[in-house]
């Protein structure tokens, strides 16, 4: 598994935003694209998951596993989000979130994986729970958990600790880098905190519309 | 239903409700009319008709000049509305909102029963002297229910069919003709389902076409008499309804419905209450300039609508004077003239002066009935609930 | 000082309907008319077919509506459907019924198309005795209500700007966007889709006008068979019309218990589809786009065949055009009528939307039910029962023939369409924007202005303009209420309907359908978000 963008560039009503440039993303590796508020990272994490909207344009090629995105729409593109916002779907329960995503199978192994997901977040017994019962960090932990039994191929992290008290942010970060890393899902993360970018991983830096390593 | 209708005789509907007394016998007519003087009529009439609801506008406008009276039109769409209203206000208590009510028929009796009615009054109305009682008895027999002096006669209804004249070239002028011609065009033919009143009137030119004996109809009947004298009736429905739209199976809901599909071709006969309305359709080119009316040979079911004056009403004194005036000559004439409604004069010619006489118009409209039948008096109150019911129960379900 | 929040309605509206709602309660106590009732050959047939013909069409409306909502993008086609909707919605059901029938019947503009020859085909396409027409009118009719009911809650500010994101999330967990609708969208939008839901079954299987030109005959739907018993001059029959008309409510109240029920029952199930997986189900644009179209033709043509038929004095089989047009319908609507049915219903939906976002106001949601309770039943009750009630309350007050009473005759099932139009938005509302709102030390008024109030803008105006255009189409109880004394445009154009002259028909239906029309089209322009 590994994510590339072969000369990807990304345009405001015809203005650059990101000139082009490329990146390979490899199995279990962790990039974070740094930027401004406003850069245009997050319409580049847009365009990778397909669902850029107008005026935005972008241009260049994604490739996951070797099999170029052009074209694909989000959801057959296999890649997982984690977002500001967790999203959980109010209408259903924690544990239906989780089989919200999971590819179809026999009833019983899609509940144990939900169940094992849950132990691995430390939320076992929360199954039956309503998303708006839990606190901020639980919620970010089955958010997490929920784009994993999605079994995404690549991951796109936009700002997911940004509203998280600085105390969970710590512990919140290990966990979606330690799960990403043993899964081994390539992943590009965007941000605009220092403190988000994992110890030993790679860092990129969007500048004035040119993207250059750190 | 639970239709009682007796025939009460007057003396006691006066002892019983001091009301009625006539307190103001001696009054003149004179002063009827300078008492109404200033006073507003609510006239609650069926408003469906344009023809008609510029009728009752135009004699607004006369009896505000001639009477000082002002007339609104209370447009109703059934005068049951009326009906219910006065009774409701008679048990609150007060004045009531109407002054004067379009009626007959089942309404009539129902307010005659209830003691809803004012009256007696129509014998004060210096016009109603022209009235054509004996050639017209309709005029104060009201669904063979006598009026008593508590309604007033305002027009003449017949049952009449019309057709278009380039698709029917000889009218079926009985109901055996008719059942000839649905068998030779079947699905063209068909009547408004009761208790519609041109539905009921239809069946019951249909009972007093097939009754063995006709003498029956005015007098009272009951559930095991009705069985027996209408079995030919209701064998003539049967034999007449395959033929008819639909298979007979499903009915229009109105007159009116049916008056829409002939002008849409769908249908080849229509049928009304108001023998000139025919030609009133021509001359509103709703209908086409072929358009040919008729009357059963053998006799055709009429009645007369009146006004009404209810018991609780505010303006009596006006009330009376504008039913006067719509006994006037003037007033019938404009009425019965095609062009502007076409309602048949209540009115005794041989009683009008030549002027007066020159007032009704005599030409020939496309559209009029040729020849004129005899009218047959509608059947009693009682035969009304039980033909409806017998008919529902046969083909309603 | 909470409490008089809902003073208004309480007096303007609640108790007044109750109060005529119990003087009710002794006819319908009355033996006599339920044995009449019971005895009527057409009662069980009637009612079966009332049910039916209310049921399937609103399933089918709503079949239709959510294909619209979930199958088209979310572009501009969507926005420009809102308009659309919002012109469907003013049109009056008559009037709707009186050009649906004109399309399809065997003399009508699809037959003169097809056939021509001299005489009409012989179709059962209009009162067909299983009640297809009406059906499908009707359906067609409801489409506009529920889609207007959805984009009010699809495109609230703070709804809108979630459902995008919920949607995002969605396709990265591997659901197709048919999917996604089905599985996001769809759950919540049906929670508040309900009331808009109830009412249109109710009113499917209540209505009389539209079941008068296209429904059956033999026999008619029981709303019909209701309607003629209320409209005699029997007391007896009236009796027995309010006895039917109980059975009648109490079916309907019967049938929306069970599917409260199964859906309760089947919560498990529907829950175990929602999570099944991610699904490759595409939204069925084609179909939507089809669905779409039908819809929006089938009601233009009707609106066009109304202009035509209020020209045409006479229109004769198989001519595609009338051989002659006038205005002499037009002549014949009064300005002051026009003026007064505009004005009445202008106070009557400005009255019921404020005193309704003060009940919101000023009470907790669980209280909600009690009142939408009562105007469901306002709203369940054929008028003709309901209205003769309010009568009775009113006669003994001295407030027949007054314009005061005429009011409150108006205010009784607007304010009832209002509450349950406004009840879903207005406690979907996202209470931290006023929470944050309120931090940046604004008063409670002013958060509720400047931040409610323009987010919750598109719902306040769409339940205004529904309030009017249900206010300008109210006949029985003004017609009751007037006492003769007032005339409204609904009142004239229903006598003129009695006599059957269809171009004075069309046009008044016109006349009643353009205020409303134009109330929602301004309700949807002034309803915009700033952004989409």
């Amino acid at each position: 598994m590994a994510l590339r963008l072969e000369t990807v560039s990304v345009n405001l009503e015809g203005h650059p935003l990101i000139a082009p440039f490329s990146l390979a993303v490899a199995p279990g590796e962790i990039v974070t694209l740094m930027g401004a508020s406003g850069s245009g990272k997050s319409t580049l994490l847009s365009f990778i998951a397909g669902d850029l909207e107008s005026p935005f344009t972008a241009a260049g090629n994604v490739r996951l596993d070797g099999v170029t995105l052009d074209g694909l729409p989000p959801e057959k593109r296999r890649i997982g989000r984690l977002f500001q916002d967790d999203l959980l779907f109010p209408h259903l329960t924690v544990a239906e979130n989780l089989l919200f995503g999971m590819p179809r199978g026999p009833r019983r192994e899609r509940l144990a994986k939900a169940e094992a997901a849950l132990a691995e977040a430390e939320l076992s017994g929360f199954g039956e729970r309503p998303p708006n019962t839990l606190s901020g960090g639980q919620r970010a932990r089955v958010a997490l958990m929920r784009a994993l039994v999605a079994e995404p191929h690549a991951m796109l992290l936009d700002e997911p600790f940004n509203k998280l008290d600085a105390a969970l942010r710590q512990t919140m970060r290990s966990f979606v880098f330690e799960h990403i890393a043993a899964r081994r899902i390539p992943c590009l993360m965007v941000t605009h905190d220092q403190g988000d970018v994992p110890a030993s991983g790679r860092l990129l830096l969007l500048k004035d519309a040119m993207v250059t390593d750190a | 239903m639970p239709l009682r209708l007796t025939r009460r005789g007057f003396a006691s509907l006066l002892a019983t409700t001091p009301f009625l007394a006539p307190a103001r016998a001696e009054e003149s007519w004179a002063e009827i009319e300078a008492r109404a003087k200033g006073q507003t009529v609510y006239f609650n009439a069926w408003a469906g008709s344009p023809q008609v609801n510029a009728y009752i506008a135009w004699a607004a406008d006369e009896v505000n000049t001639r009477h000082g009276i002002t007339l609104e039109h209370v447009k109703l769409t059934d005068t049951a509305e009326a009906v219910r209203r006065v009774r409701d206000e008679v048990k609150a208590g007060g004045e009531g909102s109407a002054d004067l009510i379009w009626i007959n028929g089942q309404n009539f009796h129902v307010m005659k029963e209830e003691q809803l009615l004012f009256g007696p009054f129509t014998e004060e109305l210096p016009n109603f002297a022209l009235v054509d009682i004996d050639g017209k008895p309709t005029t104060i027999v009201d669904f063979a229910e006598g009026t008593e002096g508590l309604e007033s006669p305002w027009g003449i209804a017949q049952l009449t069919f019309f057709a278009d004249g380039a698709k029917l070239d000889t009218p079926p002028m009985s109901m055996m003709e008719l059942l000839d011609l649905a068998r030779d065009e079947p699905g063209r033919i068909t009547y408004p389902a009761p208790p519609d009143f041109h539905g009921t009137t239809f069946v019951k030119q249909a009972l007093a076409e097939t009754i063995e004996d006709r003498a029956m109809l005015p007098l009272s009947i009951d559930k095991a008499a009705f069985t027996e004298a209408a079995k030919p009736l209701f064998e003539f429905l049967d034999q007449l309804h395959p033929y008819l739209w639909r298979e007979g199976k499903q009915f229009p809901q109105s007159q009116a419905q049916v008056t829409q599909m002939l002008a849409d071709s769908e249908l080849l006969v229509g049928l009304t209450f108001n023998p000139n309305e025919p030609a009133n359709l021509v001359a509103s080119s709703t209908l086409p300039a072929t358009t040919i009316a008729w009357q059963n040979r053998g006799g055709t079911i009429g009645n007369t609508h009146f006004v009404a004056i209810p018991i609780n009403a505010k303006s009596k004194a006006a009330a009376e004077v504008v039913a006067n005036f719509l006994l006037s000559p003037e007033a019938q004439a404009r009425k019965a003239d095609l062009k502007i409604w076409g309602d048949p004069t209540v009115l005794d010619m041989g009683k009008l002066t030549p002027a007066q006489r020159g007032l009704f118009s005599r030409a020939r409209e496309p559209g009029s009935v040729k020849e004129p039948a005899r009218t047959i008096p509608e059947p009693h109150g009682s035969w009304v609930p039980l033909i409806e019911a017998a008919w529902l129960e046969r083909y309603g379900a | 000082m909470n409490r008089l929040g809902a003073v208004p309605l309480a007096l303007l509206w609640a108790l007044p309907l109750l109060l005529s709602l119990a003087l009710l309660v002794p006819t319908a106590l009355d033996g006599a008319a339920w044995a009449l009732a019971l005895a009527h050959p057409q009662l069980w047939p009637a009612l079966a077919l009332s049910l039916a013909t209310g049921g399937l069409s609103t399933l089918i409306a709503l079949a239709i509506s959510l294909l619209l909502l979930g199958g088209l993008p979310r572009s501009r086609v969507w926005h420009r459907l809102q308009g659309v909707a919002a012109a469907g919605l003013a049109i009056p059901h008559l009037a709707f019924a009186i050009g649906f029938a004109f399309l399809i019947m065997p003399s009508g503009l699809i037959a003169r198309l097809l056939i021509g020859g001299d005489a009409p085909p012989q179709w059962v396409s209009v009162q067909d005795p299983w009640g297809v027409a009406l059906t499908l009118a009707l359906a067609l009719k409801e489409v506009p209500f529920l889609l207007t009911a959805g984009f009010a809650v699809l495109s609230r500010g703070d709804a809108a700007v979630r459902i995008k994101a919920e949607a995002q999330a969605a396709a990265s967990l591997g659901h197709a966007p048919g999917s996604a609708f089905l599985r996001i969208v769809l759950p919540p939008l049906l929670r508040e889709l309900r009331w808009p839901l109830v009412i249109v079954f109710v009113y499917g299987a209540t209505v009389v006008d539209m079941a008068l030109v296209l429904g059956p005959t033999q026999p008619p739907t029981l709303a019909v068979v209701i309607w003629h018993a209320l409209n005699n001059a029997e007391a007896g029959v009236n009796a027995m019309g309010l006895a039917m008309t109980l059975l009648l409510t109490a079916a309907l109240a019967l049938i929306l218990a069970g599917v409260a029920l199964i859906l309760r029952l089947g919560r498990q199930a529907m829950h175990r589809l929602l999570t099944a997986g991610p699904s490759p189900l595409q939204t069925p644009r084609l179909l939507a786009a089809l669905a779409g179209l039908v819809t929006v033709l089938t009601v233009s043509f009707a609106l066009f065949i109304l202009v035509l038929l209020s020209l045409a004095p006479r229109w004769p089989y198989p001519a595609l055009l009338p051989p002659a047009v006038d205005l002499s319908a037009w002549a014949s609507v009064p300005p002051a009528t026009l003026w007064l049915s505009l004005l009445l219903s202008l106070a009557a939906a400005a009255v019921a939307v404020a005193s309704a976002v003060l009940w919101f106001e000023t009470h907790g949601a669980r209280h909600d039910r009690w009142a939408i309770a009562l105007a469901l039943a306002a709203l369940a009750l054929p008028q003709l029962a309901s209205a003769g009630g309010q009568y009775k309350l009113l006669l003994p007050l001295g407030l027949t023939g007054t314009l005061f009473g005429l009011f409150l005759a108006h205010l009784t099932p607007v304010a009832a369409y209002v509450l349950i139009v406004l009840a879903g938005p207005y406690r979907a509302f996202d209470r931290r924007y006023v929470a944050a709102a309120r931090a940046l030390a604004a008063s409670k008024l002013s958060a509720w202005r400047r931040v409610k109030l323009p987010l919750l803008k598109a719902p306040l105006l769409t339940a205004t303009a529904i309030g009017f255009a249900v206010s300008i189409a109210q006949f029985v109880p003004a017609q009751l209420i007037a006492a003769g004394r007032f005339s409204t445009l609904p009142m004239e154009a229903v006598t003129l309907a009695s006599g059957g002259n269809r171009p004075l028909t069309a046009a008044f239906a016109l006349a009643l359908a353009v205020p409303p029309l134009l109330a929602f089209l301004a309700a949807a322009l002034l309803g915009r978000p700033r952004w989409r």
